[in-house]
């Protein structure tokens, strides 16, 4: 019913004023912002500046504090009804609509009993209800994607840390999310192990990913993203489209960020 | 050798008594698996509690904890056998009896629960909390993550140091001998008052005992190391 409407009315995402806390530590102080569809937004920012606690708000690893986050213009976490109450969304709500978000984690977090294909067909079987052969199928798609199809049989600890996280890629790949995060994806990476990470990030947005991206690599933001976004204290400093955010920083603290890690 | 020292010595007598004495082995084993079954049921639902969200619920599994792990095999056994019947009976007005065999199962299965608890807890602590995180973000339930991602990991990281208990709790199953449960101890007691030789005879015992527990240990452990290596 979506694909009716002109794609670019709904944003994919949109989060709206946004905050987090533990405890006394704000960490975000209301952040808003929308990805519409095939878009790539990178988010920079100093470590503790509230990139990672935002991205995992999105699909609620963490709950915010007050705010929402709409995925396909559906409340990630409220349910509202005819008489306009706003109510607090189930555990397995939160289940269903979380899984059209695929998440990449910096400490890739593949299960090491199960296999490399064991890991990509797990929840399209239990979650989704693929029959075995129908999600091997799609898992050997997956891993072509990340160009490793070879390693289907093997166990996780038998994995470079780049092929670990490729697979990681490629398990979330599999529940044909409608957005990908990736949260620092290649920071636990020897450098000669990032490209080859990176490469399948590329590849992902020039095949119209939407995709929201934390990231340390600066060369990725310019190049890849549509959109950069800067980060600063729990707060949006700055944003915009990479040449600007690049090219003609306007804060302060930008330039500064900036004049650091390029 | 002397005479005397040789006829004290001579294992012939066990022997001849193999049938009778396999078929107290077999109770042994018996009371092994049911006393197993309970205590890592128990002792799983224990561990849950341990690390769960909600303070009550973690002091109630540390209760069960502390209670069942302190508390001596032999008095534990006497205590379910016959206080614990006496208890319920006088609670629901009715006449109770628990017969050994049971009594021995769910006293056995009590005290190891302690034990299976503290291990259970431990590896489910070991998880990486990013494992559990990833299968929530693919839209995995709590009973989805429980039984397939972080379940399947703990029993592989627990198995090594489990073994151990699993060979204490056999080694206690043959105290339920004391409630007269026929398992082989109580055989040899009973053949050794006829026979008046109770040095072969309880010689004998031991060595099965000591063979079992050699033997399958070393088994175990062995298939334990090649199936942790793959995994960690």
């Amino acid at each position: 019913m979506h694909e009716d409407k002109p794609t670019s009315d709904v944003p994919m995402i949109r989060v709206v004023d946004v905050h987090k806390r533990f405890g006394d530590l704000e960490v975000l102080k209301g952040v808003s912002f929308d990805v519409h569809r095939g878009n790539v937004l990178s988010m920079i920012g100093a470590s503790g500046s509230g990139k990672s606690t935002l991205l995992r708000c999105i699909n609620y690893l963490e709950v915010p504090s007050a705010g929402d986050v709409l995925i396909d213009g559906e409340s990630l976490c409220y349910r509202g009804n005819a008489s306009g109450d706003r109510r607090p969304r189930s555990p397995s709500e939160v289940n269903r609509i979380r899984r059209e978000l695929g998440i990449v984690f910096q400490q890739f977090n593949l299960w090491p009993h199960m296999t490399v294909m064991g890991n990509i067909v797990e929840a399209p079987i239990r979650v989704r209800g693929m029959s075995r052969g129908e999600a091997e199928v799609l898992a050997e798609t997956c891993l072509a994607r990340v160009r490793l199809l070879e390693k289907a049989k093997e166990y996780p600890a038998r994995l470079s840390g780049g092929q670990q996280q490729r697979v990681a890629i490629a398990r979330a790949l599999a529940m044909q999310p409608k957005v990908m995060l990736f949260d620092e994806a290649t920071s636990s990476l020897d450098p000669e192990l990032t490209d080859e990470v990176l490469a399948v990030m590329r590849d992902l947005a020039h095949d119209g990913t939407t995709m929201i991206v934390v990231t340390h690599e600066m060369s990725f933001a310019r190049d890849v993203s549509d959109r950069v976004m800067f980060l600063h204290n729990g707060l949006v400093e700055e944003d915009g489209p990479p040449e600007q955010v690049f090219g003609a920083p306007r804060s302060e603290r930008l330039r500064q960020f900036i004049s650091k890690h390029v | 050798m002397s005479d005397s020292l040789r006829e004290i010595l001579d294992v012939g007598v066990f022997w001849e008594y193999r049938a009778i004495l396999l078929q107290g082995l077999g109770i042994n084993f018996l009371v092994f698996f049911g006393a197993t079954a309970l205590a890592l049921s128990l002792g799983l639902g224990a561990a849950l509690l341990r690390v769960s969200r909600f303070r009550p619920l973690r002091a109630l599994g540390t209760l069960h904890v502390e209670i069942f792990r302190n508390a001596p095999d032999y008095v534990m056994i006497v205590w379910v056998h016959f206080v614990l019947p006496l208890l319920i009976g006088t609670l629901l007005h009715t006449r109770l009896e628990l017969n050994p065999f049971a009594s021995g199962v769910i006293a056995l299965g009590l005290v190891y629960s302690g034990y299976f608890a503290e291990t259970f807890r431990a590896g489910i602590e070991a998880v990486p909390s990013g494992h559990v995180e990833a299968a929530r973000s693919l839209g995995m339930g709590e009973q989805l993550v429980l039984w397939r991602i972080v379940l399947p990991q703990v029993v592989r990281r627990m198995l090594p140091e489990s073994i151990n208990v699993f060979i204490s709790l056999f080694k206690a199953t043959t105290i339920v001998s004391l409630i007269a449960v026929p398992d082989l101890m109580y055989r040899v007691s009973m053949i050794t008052q006829q026979e008046m030789r109770p040095l072969p005879l309880y010689t004998g015992a031991a060595l099965v005992y000591f063979a079992i527990v050699l033997v399958a240990g070393t088994a175990l452990r062995a298939f334990a190391e090649r199936w942790r290596a793959k995994v960690i």
